[in-house]
């Protein structure tokens, strides 16, 4: 955190820019220095009587306390769209800006994969009720305020007043009843029940959600759910539906049931369910209503996917110029990676993260003049890092793995200085799989533990741990045999990449403490069927989601088992013991504490607490490395053409926290 | 004649039947279904998937079913509703796919088809009536390089050639401004701009193999005794060579129809992967890898079809080209 006040914007300024446009930027319940919610409500209430502190910056139209991009301006004289007073909430979101109040027009343009790269445009308008400011806290965003009971049970979400969808209907909690009844309450539509967030408790029981009026509605849960708002960041689709739109596809719900089979025929589908899934999601199309900043205007199969401003987008900048500045993003389609990285280094794309490739930074940074753009390195998420199935079913190596100091010894018998300088241009720093230094959980205390190079230790412990015998290459044999200790390491890396040469040289280290080891590439699908059904010895797949942890903290609760630092017990876990294949972990295990600590912060409502629990989690990490990680912190390069104002460099890039989409997207604009 | 192509339009049906089993079967061999690279996916994206949500998916897609009911559920859609089902992964009907990639598809292949048969077989005739000459041995020489470089090589270098010296823009068949634009003639003047890429990569190989298959068979029956007596009889060199020798040289042309025909929508795969082109061979490609089952089904189905078609069309035309091959 102390590193992001020094660029641009610090922290102090940014909350001074925000309080003056009484935007309401309240520290909520879960930021790292929050105070418990229920004092959100108040500062937010005088800011919607006062909607702007911006008269004095909106000299555009003197009737208005608001102005519009020109294209929308057009419009408004055409008549085929409201005044933009009429456009905006009551109480517009006030986006703070990183550099400048910016101008309005042009496009970015970017590159994609096609339908299944879909998370690529999404990311861009995803954001939901709650974002991260650039402190990592969570900050209000379509969401007006809310409140919270003393143990989390008890949600009160306040929606803006007069927010619009993006075809001008009124947002209100008629959408949120909507939503819940006819998607998440719906059989057909979403057989399972709730979504696990809407739930809670072992047994997930389902929330009740009231309308309490037009703009406020009421979440219980049975049990305390403190983290809520993690949930209504961007991680899930939705929290409301546009009712009015979707209705026609809804069979319970169309007044015309013949229309929509005939519909459904028509599109060759099955049953009504997936037309209605078709028809839900902000891409398909351009037609269905969504709140984002941009909304799309073709469809996502063509070769270029654009996007183009939401006339009815609820932020506004200081000034009263209601967001998004740039009129347009467009998505080109590349099928390999060499086309798209030909565009870039012609300056063809103008600001990106996603699928520009690390190992090309001298590709992209070569070209820079010749391009017109820059190549910034942000913080990666990802950790090289190997993880040593502690389930695996071949008895022998699953005790070797269940030794706690076999675990050090094959983390302290890897140089991680030679390998960073080998492997990575010295660009990544020597740690543990563990929360970035950015992040609210960053502990230094677990980051180091068991990262100096020490093959002396490394040796004196598998010696130790009963493995002293070796055989005459030197390699170290299963106590009693002439067998040598061995395991595959699997990753989805194929030959020739960054990933495989790490891993080769960690095998190299292995070798040397007399263990070895050899790496096998396989297909994404093979890996997966590998992982579900407890059959991979060890992976090497590097572990992400470190910026807020708290939000996705499965890696760490064994709860993800594409990471199977314990397959079995991953399994078992997910599914509440249903899982054929899953395991139940030994009483006495330390992954029982883990879990007891994750189900305590589940339940605690003072952040504080929350963070005390989880470094109580990352101490055990600490102790017993349950995944040996060894570089981390590494760069993650953003292409940033020369003229795109209000980006930040040196931002944490990370699934949850939007990737290069962290600072509000909206505010980037064109210099003119 | 007629009895023969009415019995082997008949054996197509048992032949088609057995292939579709056989494909739909080999698609749901590998470990895994499409659900199992989607939710990978999701997962990597953040997307939470619980246990719920993930069997709400299986039940949508038909996943939980045995092969032979979604088999069953498959073809009887493509006979009964010419409905080829939904592709997992694009979210759109297999039959829309298919269609909207087909036309750029086969102009590009067929294009380079053609540009390769019409530059092939006078080199080819060339190099075998003046075989051992300086100009033979160059074009030998070109045509080695051509088969000997892979398609997708050829493809990168002149990606890069074009971007870097020429700032052409690379990568797919139309500048930015003209994908989504309706057709008119500035479109297709940008079309031809690009086009022209990967119909020469393509033609390239093509030509190559034509060059040295057109050149192998015309050696062989220039020596034949009719080359001789026509000769002696003195018919004119140039319509000697081109009237017998030659139309006998051509027979494989004819008889690789069968595989031209199915190459036409899934040739090329790999260059148009380099080159980002929206056509069929990536799709097919990428419908394979991620299991997505009613697309790959379909486009399999499709390629058999096109096959067997081809090779009956491919025999018909070799009885009528050559008179010595009589059909039972």
């Amino acid at each position: 955190m102390r590193k992001l006040v020094n660029r641009g914007v610090s922290r102090r300024e940014f909350l001074r820019v925000s309080a003056l446009a009484g935007a309401g930027v309240v520290t909520v319940a879960c930021g790292s220095a929050g105070e418990p919610a229920p004092a959100a409500a108040e500062p937010a209430a005088p800011a919607a009587a006062e909607p702007a502190a911006a008269p004095a910056a909106a000299p555009a139209a003197a009737t208005s306390q608001y102005s519009e991009a020109p294209m929308l301006a057009e419009l408004v004289q055409a008549g085929s769209l409201p005044p933009v007073d009429e456009r905006l909430p009551s109480n517009p979101m006030v986006m703070p800006v990183a550099e400048s109040i910016g101008t309005y027009g042009g496009t970015f343009r970017r590159g994609f994969k096609g339908v299944s790269d879909r998370w690529g445009p999404t990311k861009h308008v995803d954001r939901l009720l709650v974002w991260y400011d650039q402190s990592l806290n969570l900050q209000p965003r379509i969401a007006e305020s809310w409140e919270v009971n003393s143990d989390g049970s008890e949600w009160v979400i306040h929606l803006r007043e007069g927010m619009k969808w993006s075809d001008g209907t009124a947002l209100t909690t008629a959408d949120v009843m909507w939503w819940w009844d006819n998607i998440q309450n719906n059989s057909e539509v979403q057989p399972g029940g709730p979504s696990a967030w809407m739930t809670s408790g072992a047994e997930n029981t389902p929330a009740t959600v009231e309308a309490v009026d037009d703009y406020t509605v009421k979440i219980s849960y049975a049990d305390p759910k403190p983290l809520l708002p993690y949930s209504l960041t961007r991680q899930n689709r939705d929290f409301f539906a546009p009712g009015h739109y979707l209705a026609q596809f809804h069979n319970d719900l169309t007044e015309d049931k013949a229309a929509l089979e005939a519909a459904v025929n028509e599109a060759g589908l099955n049953d009504w369910t997936e037309l209605f899934d078709a028809k839900r999601y902000w891409y398909s199309g351009g037609e269905t209503p969504m709140l984002g900043g941009w909304r799309a205007m073709n469809e996502l199969s063509g070769e270029l996917f654009e996007m183009e401003r939401n006339p009815y987008f609820f932020a506004v900048d200081a000034e009263g110029q209601q967001l998004p500045y740039v009129d347009k993003i467009s998505h080109r389609f590349f099928e390999a990676n060499d086309v798209f990285d030909l565009r870039i280094i012609n300056g063809e794309v103008d600001f990106q993260s996603r699928h520009v490739q690390t190992p090309n930074f001298t590709l992209y940074k070569e070209s820079e003049e010749d391009g017109g753009y820059q190549v910034f390195v942000g913080k990666s998420s990802g950790h090289v890092a190997m993880q040593l199935n502690l389930t695996t079913p071949n008895d022998q190596l699953r005790e070797f793995f269940n030794k706690r100091d076999v675990r050090i010894a094959l983390s302290i018998a890897v140089d991680r200085d030679a390998l960073n300088e080998l492997v990575y241009d010295g660009l990544m720093i020597p740690r543990q799989y563990s929360p970035l230094s950015v992040s609210a959980q960053a502990y230094p205390k677990q980051a180091n533990a068991h990262i100096e190079y020490d093959v002396d230790a490394a040796n004196a412990l598998l010696d130790g741990a009963g493995y002293a015998e070796k055989n005459a290459d030197g390699m170290r044999v299963w106590p009693g045999t002439s067998d040598a200790i061995s395991f595959i390491i699997e990753g989805t890396d194929a030959a020739g990449s960054v990933t495989e040469d790490a891993v080769n040289q960690i095998v190299k280290y292995y070798a040397e403490v007399g263990i070895s080891a050899a790496y096998k590439y396989s297909e994404r699908s093979l890996y997966t069927a590998h992982y579900e059904a407890n059959e991979i010895e060890a992976a090497f797949w590097g572990g992400d989601r470190t910026v807020v942890p708290l939000a996705a903290p499965i890696i760490w609760t064994c709860e993800q088992p594409d990471r199977p630092w314990a397959a079995a017990w991953a399994l078992w876990k997910t599914t509440n013991g249903t899982n054929p294949t899953g395991q139940e972990p030994p009483a006495d295990h330390w992954v029982w504490n883990i879990w007891g600590l994750w189900d305590q912060i589940q339940a605690e409502a003072d952040p504080a607490k929350q963070n005390e629990l989880f470094f109580q989690i990352l101490d055990i990490w600490a102790e017993e490395l349950p995944m040996v990680g060894y570089l981390g912190e590494g760069p993650t390069l953003i292409i940033v053409k020369n003229g795109v104002k209000n980006y930040l460099p040196g931002f944490p890039v990370d699934d949850p926290t939007g990737d290069e989409h962290l600072l509000n997207t909206e505010t980037y604009y064109w210099e003119a | 004649m007629t009895i023969y192509i009415i019995r082997r339009v008949l054996y197509m049906i048992p032949t088609l039947i057995a292939i579709s089993i056989l494909s739909f079967v080999i698609i749901q061999l590998p470990p895994g279904d499409f659900l199992t690279s989607y939710v990978a996916q999701l997962r990597q994206e953040g997307d939470i998937i619980d246990e719920s949500q993930l069997e709400s998916l299986r039940v949508r897609y038909g996943l939980g079913e045995p092969v032979y009911v979604q088999y069953g559920k498959w073809i009887s859609g493509i006979f009964l509703r010419g409905d080829w089902g939904q592709s997992m992964d694009w979210q759109k009907p297999v039959k829309e796919l298919i269609w909207e990639r087909l036309g750029l598809t086969m102009i590009i292949s067929l294009s380079s088809l053609l540009v390769s048969w019409f530059i092939a077989i006078p080199i080819g005739v060339y190099s075998a009536t003046h075989q051992y000459s300086i100009l033979d041995y160059t074009m030998t020489a070109f045509s080695f390089i051509g088969l000997g470089t892979p398609g997708f090589m050829l493809a990168l270098i002149v990606l890069f050639v074009l971007q870097n010296q020429f700032g052409m823009n690379v990568g797919g068949l139309f500048s930015e401004e003209y994908i989504n634009a309706p057709w008119n003639w500035a479109k297709v003047v940008d079309m031809l701009k690009h086009i022209w890429v990967p119909m020469a990569i393509v033609a390239v190989n093509g030509t190559a193999g034509n060059i040295r298959i057109t050149r192998a068979n015309l050696l062989d029956e220039l020596n034949k005794p009719y080359v001789e007596t026509a000769r002696a009889k003195g018919v004119k060199e140039s319509k000697l060579i081109w009237k017998y020798p030659v139309r006998v040289a051509l027979n494989p042309f004819f008889s690789t129809v069968g595989w031209s025909l199915a190459s036409l929508v899934s040739g090329v795969t790999l260059v148009a992967v380099v080159l980002s082109l929206q056509t069929t061979g990536p799709m097919l490609l990428r419908a394979l890898t991620t299991q997505d089952m009613y697309l790959a089904g379909s486009f399999i189905l499709l390629l058999s079809v096109l096959t067997v078609i081809g090779t009956l069309i491919s025999d018909i035309l070799l009885a009528l080209v050559d008179p010595r091959i009589r059909l039972q």
